[in-house]
């Protein structure tokens, strides 16, 4: 087995606490994981760390998950763009998302598991 | 009409008295005179004929005594008398007292005053001879030729008078100086036989002669002339015996009270009078019965003309009563049935005619009237049913708004919270989960790290279960329908429920088997929530039966029913209601979310609760009319 690159996560999310969870989790999956607080620190990051998976909160404190979600589409087709969400999202809302470029939604709280899984499998896909 | 005559005669009474009045009136003033003239005319006729009674009795007592005078003067003027023959003269003295009876004793005395021949009734053959010289009737008629006058009770019973005339010889030298004297004694019992055969005494009528000195010469009574002092009352004799005319009348009160009617007439030549008494009654007798007679006429008259006004008013009121019927009925609105109105020639008539125009006119006004009311009611009725629903469409507006509006709020609210528990939630399970995955093989050793977590994960569950249950409820999601079989949806549902293993299902399917209309998501929520509930209600033992059916209004019914402690009544009302629970954990939505997504579905959930026996939900769905 070649020394293989791990895949890259970044997490945008306000919540400090929700983002150090789910990167420790997902670098005990074998993912490299960044962090940003707002959408702007969040761009920054994804121009730096050129991440493979964002996982982003679809309310920022500075702007919309959505906005995030579609500046970062038009810099990469091929990240894998999940949305993060605390409440229920109209079918409208969400078929709003999918245009936009996302990829996946999920519904805090959710299950780590089955999340690494997903992501595994749609990284898999992009490669192919 | 009989009943109105009693009731409303004013005009005929009215008209009745002015009758009277006119016709009356008049009568009674003329009557009054009437009587008033008869009485009058009819007591001066009375009177006077009292007085003439005492005027012709008067002439009857003067002949009478002018007879004798007569008889005296005719004896003592013979040729043979003249001569003083004592023995024709005593002839003639006999014939005489045969042929007059009143004549008690007759003489003859000389001129020189001496008795001188003397015959009586009761003297004997040759009485004592008497001197008459210084006698008054001596002396009178030896110079005047005659005397009347010297009343006496003869032998002390009855009256008498003794008349003398003179004696004239005409061959005498001096022929007018008698040579003697003829006296007379003459009983005057004639006068009062007399009396009493034309006045018969009854009651107080009498009659009377006095002289002026009260001497009683005769009355019509007998009787009382022989009394020793017979006098008539004091009161008359004054007013008769002080008259300055010969004769007179009138009514003479008595100390008793009562009245009399009394005449008298002087006698000629003698100074007696004629004295008739009667009592007023009597002689006013005749007065009295015309007046009586009068006055029964009148009464009569009175009679016949209150009947006749009586009958005229009657029938002059009459019609106007009628008409005043007919307008008392009309002011009830009875416009049938009126009594008839008689049309006669005059100016009742006419009325009657205005009355019959009027009340024509009045009832096509009242019947206009009545119609416009009834449309007006019915219009009202019909403004006031239509406000009544507007009201009530108004009022449901207004709740289903503030349904609205509080589910709105309570989605917000929920929205928010749900989202800021799930971060948390998020972060704790993440956390579980890193340390779970961390600790790996040493957990497997630790069975009760293992155990801790595993009831981190449960709450983190139930926690999330919570808040979908609140954003479920609150989430507004639009509906999608689909169209399935009743009893095949709620057969799939039933499989997947997880029903532990201390509740009985019991399943009872419609052979009619409708098809509704249901968004699935939500209608399985609905029933979950129903099926649920009653399983929590059965923690030890139980059974849920589950039932389709159709309903007599034609819709699907899905029914649950458990064998629970059943709900109270005062619970009922609230059970629908948001977060009222009953448990001590649940969110209390469970069937206010029943209740919300069946209502969306144009149904309805009703609850039969038996404490002690069991809950029964029903859902009551339309039944699909899609082929």
């Amino acid at each position: 087995m070649p020394q293989q690159k791990l895949p890259k996560l970044l997490i945008i999310d306000d919540d400090a606490h929700l983002r150090e969870s789910l990167a420790e989790v997902l670098e005990l999956d074998g993912f490299e994981c960044h962090q940003a607080g707002d959408a702007h620190k969040g761009i920054e990051a994804a121009v730096k760390v050129l991440p493979d998976v964002v996982i982003m909160d679809i309310q920022l404190p500075d702007s919309s998950g959505f906005q995030i979600c579609q500046d970062l589409r038009k810099r990469s087709k091929t990240t894998i763009l999940i949305m993060m969400t605390g409440r229920f999202l109209s079918a409208e809302e969400k078929k709003q998302g999918f245009e936009l470029g996302a990829d996946e939604y999920i519904t805090k709280p959710f299950d780590l598991a089955e999340l690494s899984v997903r992501i595994k499998q749609l990284l898999s896909r992009n490669r192919v | 009409m009989a009943l109105n005559a009693r009731r409303g005669g004013k005009l005929a009474y009215k008209i009745l008295f002015w009758f009277l009045l006119i016709s009356l009136a008049p009568m009674g003033l003329v009557g009054y005179h009437l009587i008033n003239i008869s009485q009058a005319s009819l007591r001066k006729e009375t009177l006077a004929m009292q007085e003439s009674l005492a005027v012709g009795f008067a002439d009857t007592v003067y002949k009478y005594v002018t007879t004798f005078k007569n008889v005296l003067t005719e004896t003592s003027g013979l040729e043979d008398f003249a001569g003083m023959n004592p023995v024709k003269q005593q002839q003639y003295l006999n014939r005489i007292m045969q042929v007059h009876l009143a004549v008690l004793e007759l003489s003859v005395v000389n001129s020189s005053g001496l008795e001188v021949l003397r015959t009586g009734r009761f003297l004997s053959s040759s009485p004592e001879m008497r001197k008459f010289g210084s006698e008054e009737f001596f002396n009178e008629t030896m110079a005047r030729g005659q005397y009347v006058g010297k009343l006496e009770r003869f032998q002390g019973l009855y009256p008498s008078l003794t008349i003398a005339v003179g004696i004239l010889d005409s061959k005498a030298a001096s022929p007018t100086k008698p040579v003697g004297v003829l006296v007379g004694k003459i009983s005057l019992n004639g006068l009062s036989s007399m009396l009493s055969m034309e006045f018969p005494p009854a009651g107080k009528s009498a009659a009377a002669v006095v002289a002026p000195d009260g001497f009683l010469i005769a009355h019509s009574n007998p009787k009382e002339v022989y009394k020793p002092d017979a006098k008539l009352s004091e009161d008359v004799l004054k007013i008769i015996t002080t008259q300055m005319n010969d004769k007179g009348g009138g009514e003479i009160a008595l100390p008793d009270g009562s009245k009399l009617l009394g005449a008298y007439s002087d006698v000629k030549d003698m100074g007696w009078v004629v004295y008739v008494q009667q009592p007023l009654e009597t002689a006013y007798q005749t007065a009295a019965e015309m007046r009586t007679q009068i006055l029964r006429v009148l009464v009569w008259v009175v009679l016949f003309v209150f009947l006749l006004s009586w009958a005229v008013a009657g029938f002059i009121s009459q019609p106007i009563r009628v008409l005043r019927e007919a307008a008392d009925r009309l002011g009830k609105g009875q416009f049938e049935d009126l009594p008839e109105i008689m049309m006669t020639n005059d100016e009742i008539g006419e009325l009657a005619q205005t009355f019959l125009t009027m009340s024509d006119s009045l009832r096509e006004k009242t019947g206009e009237l009545i119609h416009a009311k009834g449309e007006l009611e019915k219009y009202g009725k019909d403004l006031q049913r239509r406000v009544e629903a507007r009201t009530r469409e108004l009022k449901a507006a207004q709740d289903e708004l503030i349904k609205k509006e509080r589910l709105a709020a309570i989605g917000q609210m929920a929205s928010v919270v749900g989202h800021e528990i799930r971060n948390p939630l998020a972060v704790i399970n993440n956390s579980i989960y890193f340390i779970k995955t961390k600790l790996g093989p040493t957990l497997e050793a630790d069975q009760k790290i293992a155990k801790h977590i595993k009831i981190i994960e449960s709450e983190i569950q139930q926690a999330n279960g919570i808040i979908n249950e609140i954003l479920t409820y609150s989430r507004q999601r639009e509906l999608k329908p689909e169209k399935v079989y009743i009893n095949g949806w709620m057969e799939e549902l039933l499989s997947v429920y997880p029903f532990p293993p201390h509740i009985t299902l019991e399943k009872s399917f419609t052979p009619v088997n409708p098809p509704i209309e249901i968004d699935l998501v939500e209608m399985q929520q609905a029933v979950r929530n129903l099926v649920g509930n009653g399983i929590e209600v059965m923690p030890t033992a139980g059974k849920i039966k589950v039932r389709t059916a159709m309903a007599d209004d034609g819709s699907a019914v899905i029914e649950v029913a458990d064998s629970g402690p059943g709900i109270p009544p005062e619970v009922r009302d609230k059970l629908f209601t948001p977060f009222f629970t009953t448990k001590a954990r649940g969110t209390g939505l469970g069937l206010a979310v029943v209740k919300k997504v069946v209502e969306r579905h144009r149904g309805r959930v009703e609850l039969d609760s038996t404490v002690g026996v069991g809950t029964t939900f029903r859902i009551f769905l339309p039944v699909s009319q899609k082929r």
